[in-house]
């Protein structure tokens, strides 16, 4: 019978028709004015609407209504209004409410649970998990109870309880594994997680060596059995853990297993005797390289061992890194990934040196290794695309050599240019479009910025830079043309595009990568906002609004995937979603996006009274930051995609950092931008006080990091500050001409009035 | 030669240098984290000792009794991680997990014809052409409409190799829904 009167409604809300909806929910109101279910989706239905005011009215009135929750159509039609109203207390009071009609109604009870734990409330969450305990007899429960005290105590770590919630945690697994009732990897997981937060290493090790079921469970999990010997390293069981390592290695190649073996060893070499203390790793390492299908991680395993204990002062007890380095690219130079594998240990190597004053040594050592190999290396490029492959390889080693040892003059870095530039576009492996000839492109277009950059980086010398840069976007654009799959040619060329300030041509090759979803938070820094400073506000706001649309989807849907984990009992997931979910929900460009979006949508072209208008309305209490809440900010923005050849800490040859078109927003910008739409909302409101603060607060900023903020960012906001003290002025003037018009306005009719009016008539007239 | 281990919901960060290639596809966040939670064992990632991602690989168990399977829902690796055995041994984990974690009969995916690296890196692997599935590939722009292959391989469990008995006909896309 409900259902039939309700039926309209729900037809309109499939049809995604909340108008329609709103419409039916009153014709059954009208007739029916306490029907709780229709009210209670009439709540939805206007926080669908936008009517968000009346919907929490109205919510919050059905569920003071007692009766009102007997009904599951009025208990849904509450919980969306409150979840549509960011609400999760007053979710949890719906069921509970319900629960008062029904309380041993295990849906309900669960729906409490997983409210609480979509929302991050884990004393409630805790709490529930109790009742489900209390009430039924399901052993998944013991396991969302536990996970709870897990998330409570990890969430307050400090807080007395949590030591206590702890160890009712711990409890609580070992009569589950008493009981039996410890069957999975995800509920194992769980065990070793309440014991690791309590740093009872020695006993995860003991539960993980128990025999059994349990020991059947770890094998069957590659990440335990490294987790294995990782806690033995940190339990100082060193020779267990060589043991576990080597037993690992033999079942399958993994290079976090061989980088624990190095640990282990390294942590139990006797110093007076390394050379024999190595021995035995050393020969592991020698027999698995030599079988093919494992070669490559044993050689890499024997040139991170080297240079492991070289950096450890313990010499060449492992052999010489050096000549490690290069045995394994004389190997392996023919594979792409050659360079990436083996760049962190010459880097290593080399500031080990340093401590024996020997970098100088290091790099000629490296030099003359690259000029023995280079000639053949070039003769012999267009036999084959692992022999190419193999010319990129070294080409790169040279390009880190000569940054290592500062190399600051830019005809050094255009040696041999042609020659790279001639086989990465002109030569018949490029015209048959072979992968290599695409790296060498990109290559030569590193060296012709780095170049660029070297000659000509000084603000004097711009229109030089330019022009250099010009010369790269044309190599960068051939390039493309030969080979489209290349993204690596495409993000440099965006880079240089911008820089250069060509915004469409740099937006079209963005758009041609398809980025999406996630990848607005990992690479939409590499357009956003740099078409408003160019003038193409349009086009910015389509990627502001993607961005803004995804964002909202987030924050919408990532609760339901929480509460899934719960479902399918994947509980070692939990602690990876919820870090993901604050880290998205707090990053750094999620708050430049939606800054972005409201400069935009703010200083949109239109009348002055539209503007003002928008600013009027503007909710800009969201958007007001602390120093605290700026320094809980993540920053996911993708730099490393850009394949750099060279350590971060060499500012000068990072190429990231030299082709920013602009300094990257970070927490100055945001800052800035936040307070620029709060000015704008004071000034139109003509809110003074508040006016003057956050004007101060915006000038603050503009004097200690002027050279963090774009420069046409700086125009605008010193425009605003300018703008905002001439309003103060005009103000405190309009303010003192109206006191002086109040003032001649009481001195004309004391004057006029003292004979002709009484008191209570000239008081009528000064009002 | 890399890190083997579970995919994590922070690489969605890190995955860049994989997904930026042409032929991979950036899934919406919700399909990465609905198989995160609901089969962990089976989304893999490769991780390598510059700690930047190699490669992925999802997968999923689906259907009953003797049609109880494991499936390669995608299977990707960075340009420039080819050719070092990264899928092998991506498949291989996908493969151990269907079988020890979740006792399938078999284990299969669908692949290109035109894709003919692949097809034969799943032959080497031992995996056979068990049926053709119509129009399963649509055009995108960039990839045109195609015939997929249904490649499988039998895990132990089947004993008889039943899974494994080809198909002489090809079927509809709906005819593989579990």
């Amino acid at each position: 019978m409900e259902y039939r009167q309700l039926r309209p409604i729900y037809d309109a809300l499939e049809g995604s028709d909340p108008q329609r909806a709103l419409k039916e929910c009153d014709k059954l109101l009208r007739k029916h004015p306490n029907h709780p279910s229709a009210r209670a989706i009439k709540a939805y239905v206007l926080t669908q609407t936008g009517r968000t005011e009346e919907a929490l009215a109205l919510s919050l009135s059905v569920l003071e209504t007692p009766t009102a929750m007997a009904s599951a159509h009025a208990q849904q039609g509450l919980t969306l209004a409150f979840r549509a109203l960011g609400r999760p207390h007053e979710e949890i009071m719906v069921y509970t409410a319900a629960l008062a009609h029904t309380p041993n109604d295990e849906t309900l009870h669960c729906k409490v649970f997983k409210a609480a734990a979509r929302n991050r409330m884990f004393k409630e969450q805790h709490q529930a998990a109790v009742q489900l305990n209390k009430l039924f007899d399901n052993p998944k429960y013991i396991w969302w109870l536990v996970v709870s005290l897990l998330l409570q105590a990890r969430d307050s770590p400090k807080n007395a309880a949590a030591q206590v919630q702890l160890k009712l945690a711990e409890r609580l697994v070992e009569k589950a594994v008493a009981d039996g009732n410890l069957k999975s990897v995800e509920e194992l997981r769980v065990y070793l997680d309440v014991l690791d937060v309590q740093d009872k290493r020695e006993q995860m090790v003991e539960v993980m060596d128990v025999n059994g079921q349990l020991a059947a469970l770890i094998a069957n999990d590659p990440d335990l059995v490294t987790q294995r010997i990782e806690l033995l390293i940190k339990t100082q069981a060193y020779g267990k853990a060589v043991e576990a390592a080597i037993a690992a290695l033999k079942a399958r190649d993994n290079w976090a297993d061989y980088k624990l073996y190095i640990e282990a060893v390294i942590a139990s070499v006797d110093p007076a005797a390394a050379g024999a203390s190595v021995s035995t790793i050393c020969a592991h390492l020698e027999a698995w390289a030599a079988d093919r299908d494992r070669a490559r991680s044993a050689k890499l395993a024997q040139v991170a061992l080297a240079t492991r204990m070289f950096e450890s002062g313990f010499g060449d007890a492992a052999g010489l890194p050096e000549l490690l380095i290069w045995g394994f690219i004389d190997q392996f130079q023919e594979k792409a990934i050659c360079y990436t594998d083996i760049m962190q240990f010459i880097i290593a190597h080399h500031k080990a040196a340093g401590k024996y004053d020997a970098q100088a040594a290091v790099i000629d050592y490296h030099w003359a290794q690259l000029e023995k190999r280079m000639p053949a290396a070039r003769e012999s490029a267009g036999q084959s695309d692992g022999e190419a492959q193999a010319w990129v390889n070294l080409e790169k080693v040279r390009y880190l050599m000569q940054a290592l040892r500062g190399e600051t003059d830019p005809s050094v870095w255009l040696a041999d240019i042609e020659v790279l530039l001639n086989f990465g576009l002109t030569s018949k492996p490029a015209r048959k479009k072979q992968p290599a000839c695409s790296d060498m492109t990109l290559l030569a277009c590193q060296r012709i910025i780095q170049a660029a950059f070297l000659a000509h980086g000084a603000t004097s010398a711009r229109a030089q830079l330019h022009s250099a840069l010009f010369k790269a976007l044309c190599v960068l654009e051939s390039g493309i043309r030969l080979n489209e799959g290349n993204f690596m040619l495409k993000l440099y060329a965006i880079r240089l595009y911008l820089y250069l300030s060509c915004y469409e041509r740099a937006r079209a090759i963005y758009d041609s990568l398809s980025i999406k979803h996630v990848q607005q938070e990992t690479l939409g820094h590499m357009i956003l906002g740099h078409g408003m400073m160019l003038g193409c506000f349009a086009a910015d706001m389509e990627l502001c609004y993607d961005g803004v649309a995804f964002y909202d989807r987030f924050r919408s849907k990532m609760p339901r995937d929480i509460e899934s984990v719960y479902d399918q009992e994947t509980y070692s997931n939990i602690q990876d979603f919820i870090e993901f979910q604050r880290n998205l929900d707090c990053s750094v460009q999620h708050e430049c996006t939606h800054r972005y979006a409201l400069r935009g949508e703010g200083f949109e072209y239109g009348s002055a009274k539209e503007m003002v208008a928008r600013w009027e309305e503007a909710d800009t209490r969201s958007i007001e930051h602390t120093e605290e809440s700026l320094g809980a900010l993540h920053d996911n923005r993708d730099i490393s995609v850009m394949g750099l050849l060279t350590p971060k800490e060499l500012a000068q040859w990072d190429l990231e950092l030299l082709t920013r078109p602009v300094p990257m927003p970070g927490h100055e910008w945001i800052q800035a931008f936040s307070l620029v739409p709060q000015i704008m909302h004071h000034m139109v409101c003509a809110e003074i006080e508040l006016l003057q603060i956050k004007s101060s607060e915006l000038a603050a900023i503009v004097d200690k990091h002027d050279n963090a903020l774009p420069r046409s960012d700086l125009i605008l906001i010193r425009g605003i500050i300018d703008m905002v003290a001439l309003y103060i002025q005009a103000t405190d003037q309009q303010h003192a001409v109206d006191v002086q018009l109040d003032k001649l306005v009481e001195d004309v009719f004391e004057d006029y009035f003292e004979d002709t009016w009484s008191d209570l008539n000239k008081k009528d007239l000064l009002k | 030669m890399s890190t083997i281990r579970r995919f994590r919901a922070m690489d969605m960060l890190r995955f860049n240098n994989v997904n930026l290639d042409r032929y991979t596809e950036t899934y919406d966040l919700g399909f990465y984290l609905k198989y995160m939670a609901s089969w962990p064992a089976l989304f893999t990632v490769a991780e390598a000792p510059s700690g930047s991602l190699m490669g992925y690989n999802m997968g999923k168990v689906e259907g009953k009794g003797e049609l109880w399977h494991g499936h390669v829902t995608a299977l990707t690796v960075a340009p420039d991680c080819r050719r070092l055995g990264l899928a092998r041994g991506l498949m291989r984990g996908l493969e151990d997990a269907s079988e020890k974690i979740h006792d399938c009969y078999f284990v299969d995916l669908f692949v290109r014809p035109s894709n003919a690296v692949a097809v034969q890196m799943y032959e080497r692997l031992g995996y056979i052409l068990y049926r053709q599935v119509i129009d399963y590939y649509l055009g995108d722009g960039v990839m045109p409409t195609e015939y997929a292959y249904d490649m499988r391989k039998a895990l132990p469990r089947d004993v008889s190799k039943k899974s494994v008995v080809p198909l002489t006909h090809p079927v509809n896309v709906e005819d593989t829904f579990f």
